[in-house]
């Protein structure tokens, strides 16, 4: 990557284990990105395990943390990451340090991950909901809900596969030209061991040309509980549609394939050291990120993506 | 390979000094590295301005704590650097003791950062508690010529004024259980510039590179003087792209190209031959 590629992660920072920032920064290093991190927090490890400690950032420190970097005058970013967020007043504060990013570079691509739950459920606070749909959202340009998130954020339900394009259409109204929906509880036509994801994108080129690519693939289950498995694929697919901006199809592909590689070689390493017949603890599951680091350089392709729809005007 | 480290070193938003010198190295060269920020800056010290938050002793505990508690402080190696608060150090070395308990073959590598060229930039209450306290319990160290104290003058290249003099000493028990120490000898050709972060690099690659050969220093020094050769190339040539014929380039444009040189970290082309003394 000839042109450095300055990205500013705002995660949380764990000290064993991958999750947040721990998730999205080697992966991202390993590709030629340079990496700027501020810790939303620092625990000792993920919140799964039977125990956990550390200390969280304030909103103020944030700020603290951001007007160095801004009295430095190096406050320029390609790209802007965030995912998990506990805090309404820090969430608010990283909207106005991206505007005001936006401002300082107008073609900054801002990738939100809106967590917010799963399987039906809010895990964070949902004083949060109004804040993502308000203020965040209509700021990102790549998102990646899962099912329930995007049902959240829209206020609709998704049944069908119909639906689900429509959720993500409302998305696009909402800001992002970029949506992933990364799980779904849509029937696979490849059965109940695969789940279904979708892909759109929506592009506006400023002379009023169009782009747009709607993709579905069909992703291999896996019976484990993983934990920073999200922050690693919005990371990939940062990397992967800046190397394929308009190419959701094969973004998408290798962002998935990534996935599939590290969660294999990390399904096999828990089953290892948990032992014959034995569920793998937290801390076994684990990603092995740093022994994928041939898989992230390059991806083998291990899923299709099937372009439903693609136009340009 | 399956190698564990503890680090315990700054962090910074952005660019390379502490944690972020040491940890993308070790990884990509397949380390495992658990790593406890004992501050959060928006940089490095050296740019015009640096703002951040820092962590306590306590603070510095309770995360212990929790690695604990879960039965997974099982560690290879303890990695530490610059400090500049007492009661932390402290803390850290009541840690590396348990580690140690927890895992009798634990290398604890310690860069006992205090000054240089003469003067101290740290406060003065660090050097007892480093030089009664950490270096006991320390098995790899990498002071420079000020840190370790000697009051020898200093010893001049033999291939002029263009290179510095570095200094290796182990202390080894052969397999008939007599014991020898292997000295070496390096030249390392100097850069016209500030760095900051490079004696990170340089601990955390010395790490990894005794790890592959613990019972060769020269080899091990050869690796670690090499790559810091080829990243200080890479950051210096850059750096004068950025600032433009004759203007000395500024902290920012002298951030290491770390990502950058990956390939050299992951096999260090040998560039310094290190001549064994004795």
């Amino acid at each position: 990557m000839k042109a450095p590629c300055r990205v500013l992660s705002i995660q949380s920072h764990v000290v064993r284990g991958y999750v947040g920032n721990k998730s999205a920064t080697f992966p991202l290093q390993v590709l030629g990105f340079e990496v700027d991190s501020i810790n939303s927090v620092q625990f000792s490890n993920h919140t799964g395990y039977a125990h956990w400690k550390g200390q969280v950032l304030t909103a103020d420190e944030l700020n603290v943390l951001y007007e160095g970097i801004k009295l430095n005058k190096v406050n320029h970013y390609d790209y802007i990451l965030t995912g998990y967020s506990r805090d309404t007043s820090f969430l608010e504060t990283v909207v106005d340090i991206i505007q005001e990013l936006k401002k300082a570079n107008p073609s900054l691509v801002y990738v939100c991950d809106p967590v917010m739950g799963d399987h039906g459920a809010m895990y964070v606070p949902e004083n949060l909901l109004p804040v993502y749909r308000d203020k965040v959202v209509p700021l990102a340009d790549i998102l990646t809900p899962n099912q329930f998130e995007a049902e959240l954020l829209t206020g609709r339900k998704v049944n069908t596969q119909e639906d689900a394009f429509e959720v993500m259409d409302l998305l696009h109204k909402m800001g992002p030209e970029t949506v992933v929906l990364t799980s779904s509880d849509l029937p696979s036509k490849k059965g109940d061991q695969f789940l279904v994801a979708l892909g759109s994108q929506k592009i506006v080129k400023p002379d009023g040309s169009k782009t747009s690519q709607k993709i579905c693939m069909d992703i291999p289950k896996v019976d484990a509980v993983f934990v920073g498995t999200g922050d690693l694929f919005a990371a990939m697919l940062l990397a992967w549609t800046h190397h394929h901006p308009k190419d959701l199809k094969a973004a998408c592909e290798k962002t998935v394939s990534v996935m599939h590689h590290v969660i294999k070689r990390t399904i096999t390493y828990a089953n290892e050291m948990a032992g014959p017949g034995k569920r793998p603890s937290p801390a076994q599951l684990e990603l092995r990120m740093v022994q994928s680091k041939a898989d992230i350089e390059n991806p083998a392709i291990v899923v299709e993506a099937k372009v439903l729809h693609k136009s340009s005007q | 390979m399956e190698c564990r480290v503890l680090s315990i070193q700054s962090h910074v938003v952005r660019g390379y000094v502490g944690n972020k010198s040491a940890s993308f190295p070790l990884q990509v060269l397949g380390f495992e590295v658990d790593s406890i920020n004992s501050v959060q800056f928006s940089n490095h010290t050296g740019y015009s301005h640096w703002k951040g938050q820092v962590l306590t002793a306590d603070e510095l505990h309770v995360l212990y704590e929790g690695i604990k508690l879960n039965n997974v402080h099982q560690y290879d190696y303890v990695l530490t650097g610059y400090t500049r608060d007492t009661s932390f150090l402290e803390m850290v070395v009541d840690i590396v003791q348990e580690l140690k308990r927890a895992n009798p073959n634990l290398v604890y590598v310690c860069d006992p950062v205090l000054g240089d060229h003469g003067s101290m930039y740290v406060p003065q209450n660090l050097y007892p508690v480093y030089k009664n306290k950490v270096v006991p319990v320390a098995d790899i160290i990498t002071p420079n010529q000020f840190e370790a104290d000697l009051r020898i003058s200093l010893t001049d290249s033999l291939l002029g004024d263009r290179f510095l003099v570095s200094l290796g000493s182990q202390r080894q028990v052969r397999p008939d259980g007599s014991r020898a120490t292997q000295r070496v000898r390096i030249e390392v050709p100097k850069v016209d510039a500030v760095f900051v972060g490079t004696g990170d690099l340089f601990a955390a690659m010395l790490l990894a590179w005794t790890h592959h050969y613990p019972n060769d220093l020269k080899m091990a020094c050869e690796k670690t003087f090499s790559v810091m050769h080829h990243v200080i190339q890479r950051t210096i040539s850059y750096a004068h792209e950025l600032a433009g014929p004759g203007r000395r380039p500024s902290p920012p444009q002298l951030e290491l190209r770390m990502v950058q040189s990956k390939a050299d970290i992951e096999d260090p082309a040998i560039v310094t031959e290190a001549t064994v003394i004795s």
